[in-house]
């Protein structure tokens, strides 16, 4: 089978591609030090110019230089997290599924009452009692984000361990790592991908939720959320402080969400669904 | 009294803390309305609408946290005193612009020369507002029920130095025999030791009059019926919804106050206090940092505006006990390292460099003091002279505020340029405070004091002596020669030469740099164009006696 791009795939993929471009050529990309003061605008944000083609903020900074290297950051965490999560959900869905039973119950029982808890304020606590920094940060969104996933994961599972090609292995004789890892997995990885994919968007959005509440990554480390936090002071006279680290949060949270869709519309296609 | 950032909102925990908060009050709000339908399965409406006739003179105020207490042996803090002072009466008072003591309810005063005795003269014809002459015996009440320690008035430890008073915290009179009242218009104070600065102790609403029989009848619970002899009376008190106090028409000076009332909403955020001031709804505001450029730069509405140098002085401690900060050549160099007029447009202008430790408003202020300018190349040879040719790392704590942030962050940049790199620590204000009082915890702090009394005792002694050491000198800092001027300047009650030995300390503290000396901070408040007599004080809040309304749209 011939493997094509759709539309939304490559848009997408150009759009993450592009942003990891960023990310990675940050240092050349960005014309200035986002950390030091380049423009004595001290107080007094200033309006996009020539040489700050996004304006400066109220420490001087270059807000361009800032988006570009926040980037780093957000999609350092948004993708970390995302392998947190994956970890603990798939870890969890694969299990309850697989065995089921009381081990289906309790895990799943307890994956219910995790999704009763508000994520970000769940996220707000855990990050009080760690300490902002990027691991405690990555390892608190994982931590609160897994639920969907370990149950789409299970559920898969479940009809999988159905299967006749499953209850054969069993049948030879085959231990349940065995079944797990050569059997079931593969089969389930497909959604999984999906779900990363679309999950991520919501990582990048809780990371730049924690750092408007000022419990990201600490200062000084750019980060996109806490951009937005700094310029409500400004909003009335400078409102472009908040609006262009606002874009770039839309621009990343789309990317992914067009290419985890993309990916959806293909499944569609095919008749499996999610 | 340690001041929160930002001074009209004290009990404010800053922005990260208050999304946590918001949402445990609509928790709050949520159970709230489910016990009032259960109790109530009517209609149920909030405070009982509110009455005046047509044409009163009215006041509209909003605050988002609670009065504390309106019980003047209670109230430690600006919210509870801006009330107290308008319901009760004290025997003087701050001018109302000024660090300058006035007749209150008394008239005249007159203090031995060795500041041991002081005698009041009261005025014959004020009265409580339940009719009663108020004598000197409510004033001698009034104390005796702050320095009994069943009251655990938090302003106990200012009276103890009343002859007398220590017999009676114990419980071995039944009288503190340093307060006279010979006569109903007279009460005289012997103090044990010379104590210049009791007048301003006795300026403290702790020590306004009130009448023992309301006190006694309502116990715990005067707070909520109070009674006083000021300009203002409470009408109505609706805890967390609104207070009302209304014109006393029996206060002792004719024609005040013109208002008929004022009405203060409560539990309206800042922001929201904000839209109100913009709707016309109330008629003074703060202004909250988040509009503060906006007012600035719009013409209509910085000509509303007024503006107050407090008694106030903000600073970034070193821990003088923790390395490097125990070499003197370290806190230099951070004072020259900081770039202290950047602060102040990060503030957009709401401050003034610091040079020292005594702010402006307060008498004894040294205009002459150099400080440290900003010198970065000074201060890296500083740091070499101290063997940190490569710098060092540090941690600075600040209370959670979103202004802290900021100012944090500019410090960051600053320090970064001399090899000093600093990590931010934003912790909520109850806990801050309590961490900066252990030993060997903080190294570096953000903090901030506002004047108690117009005294240099109020900043020297209290922050810097070695007797504060886990009280309010986080520092832990002690000098041998601060300690013998603070000693030799404590009796005096000649002002020109103790004013001069408290400079002279000032500057040996200057000198060995235990703070970085920030700014002096400016406070902003707006109000209407229809709004006339209202004035800042530096240190105390507004008086509003004084203030009337001229006929406006929404009266």
């Amino acid at each position: 089978m011939k493997f094509r791009l759709n539309a939304m795939e490559t848009i997408g993929a150009l759009m993450v591609l592009s942003l990891a471009v960023v990310a990675i050529l940050a240092p050349w990309l960005a014309p200035y030090d986002p950390t030091r003061a380049v423009a004595s605008t001290f107080g007094d944000p200033a309006a996009p110019s020539r040489m700050y083609p996004l304006g400066t903020d109220q420490l001087g900074r270059d807000v361009l230089s800032r988006i570009i290297f926040g980037a780093r950051i957000s999609l350092t965490v948004g993708v970390a997290a995302m392998a947190v999560t994956m970890t603990i959900g798939v870890t969890i869905g694969l299990t309850a599924g697989f065995f089921g039973g009381t081990i289906d119950f309790a895990l799943m029982r307890f994956t219910d009452v995790m999704l009763t808890l508000p994520a970000l304020l769940l996220a707000m606590a855990f990050v009080a009692v760690l300490q902002p920094s990027i691991l405690s940060i990555l390892l608190v969104i994982g931590l609160v984000s897994w639920t969907q996933i370990a149950r789409v994961v299970r559920a898969e599972a479940l009809s999988m361990t159905q299967r006749d090609f499953v209850v054969a292995a069993r049948a030879l004789g085959a231990p349940s790592a065995r079944l797990i890892v050569r059997h079931v997995m593969p089969n389930v990885m497909p959604i999984i991908v999906v779900m990363a994919v679309l999950g991520t968007s919501g990582t990048l959005l809780l990371d730049a939720g924690l750092s408007f509440l000022t419990l990201g990554v600490p200062p000084p480390t750019p980060s996109w959320g806490r951009m937005i936090e700094e310029a409500t002071t400004y909003f009335r006279v400078a409102p472009w402080l908040a609006i262009f680290p606002g874009l770039a949060i839309f621009y990343a949270v789309l990317g992914f969400n067009l290419l985890g869709y993309g990916f959806l519309r293909r499944r569609a296609r095919a008749g499996v669904g999610l | 009294m340690n001041t929160h950032p930002r001074r009209h909102t004290q009990s404010s925990q800053g922005r990260a803390i208050s999304a946590y908060a918001a949402a445990i009050r609509c928790c709050g709000v949520a159970l709230a309305f489910i016990a009032a339908l259960v109790a109530l399965p009517g209609c149920r409406s909030g405070a009982p609408p509110l009455r005046f006739p047509p044409g009163a003179m009215v006041l509209k105020l909003a605050a988002s946290t609670d009065v504390p207490t309106l019980d003047p042996a209670a109230g430690y803090d600006v919210d509870s005193w801006m009330f107290e002072q308008m319901i009760f009466d004290t025997l003087i008072r701050y001018s109302d612009a000024g660090v300058d003591l006035v007749p209150d309810l008394a008239t005249t005063w007159e203090s031995s020369a060795d500041s041991t005795v002081f005698t009041f003269h009261l005025r014959h014809d004020a009265r409580f507002t339940n009719g009663r002459i108020v004598t000197s015996a409510d004033f001698k009440y009034a104390l005796e029920r702050v320095l009994d320690p069943a009251t655990r008035s938090k302003g106990m430890e200012y009276y103890r130095e009343i002859a007398g008073a220590e017999d009676f915290v114990a419980h071995r009179t039944k009288s503190v025999a340093g307060i006279e009242t010979p006569d109903a218009w007279t009460i005289a104070f012997h103090l044990i030791a010379p104590d210049p600065i009791f007048l301003q102790k006795l300026a403290m609403p702790f020590a306004a009059a009130v009448p023992r029989e309301v006190v006694e009848k309502w116990g715990e619970d005067f707070s909520r019926h109070v009674v006083g002899s000021g300009p203002f009376m409470l009408k109505q008190w609706i805890g967390g919804q609104r207070i009302v106090v209304v014109k006393n028409s029996g206060y002792f000076i004719k024609g005040v106050p013109h208002l008929d009332a004022v009405v203060q909403a409560i539990g309206v955020s800042e922001d929201l206090q904000w839209f109100k001031f913009e709707a016309g709804e109330i008629d003074v505001s703060n202004i909250p940092p988040a509009v503060f450029p906006y007012v600035m730069k719009t013409p209509r509405l910085r000509d509303l505006t007024l503006r107050i140098v407090t008694v106030t002085t903000r600073y970034m401690g070193m821990n003088c006990q923790m390395p490097p900060f125990t070499d003197e050549r370290v806190r230099r160099a951070l004072n020259y390292a900081v770039n202290k007029s950047k602060l102040i447009a990060v503030l957009n202008g709401r401050g003034i460099v610091a040079n020292g430790v005594m702010p402006p408003g307060l008498p004894g202020y040294d205009p002459n003091l150099p400080g440290y300018p900003y010198d970065p190349a000074r201060a890296r040879k500083l740091l070499e002279e101290a063997g940190l040719v490569h710098g060092f790392e540090a941690t600075l704590w600040m209370p959670a505020d979103q202004t802290m942030m900021i100012l944090g962050q500019s410090i960051q940049q600053d320090l970064e340029l001399v090899g000093v790199h600093l990590r931010l620590k934003a912790v909520a204000f109850g806990p801050f405070l309590e961490a900066v009082r252990q030993p060997l915890t903080v190294p570096l702090f953000f903090m901030g004091w506002e004047a108690d009394f117009p005294d240099p005792a109020n900043f020297l002694d209290v922050l810097l002596s070695r007797q504060q050491w886990g009280g309010n000198n986080d520092t832990f800092f002690s000098d041998p020669r601060v300690e013998a001027l603070l000693a030799e300047a404590a009796p005096l009650s000649d002002l020109a030469r103790r004013y001069a030995i408290y400079r002279e300390a000032e500057r040996i503290i200057v000198s060995d740099a235990p703070w970085v000396f920030l700014y002096y901070p400016i406070t902003y408040e707006i109000q209407q164009p229809w709004v006339h007599g209202y004035v800042l004080n530096p240190m105390r809040p507004a008086r509003l006696e004084k203030v009337w309304l001229s006929p406006h749209p929404t009266s």
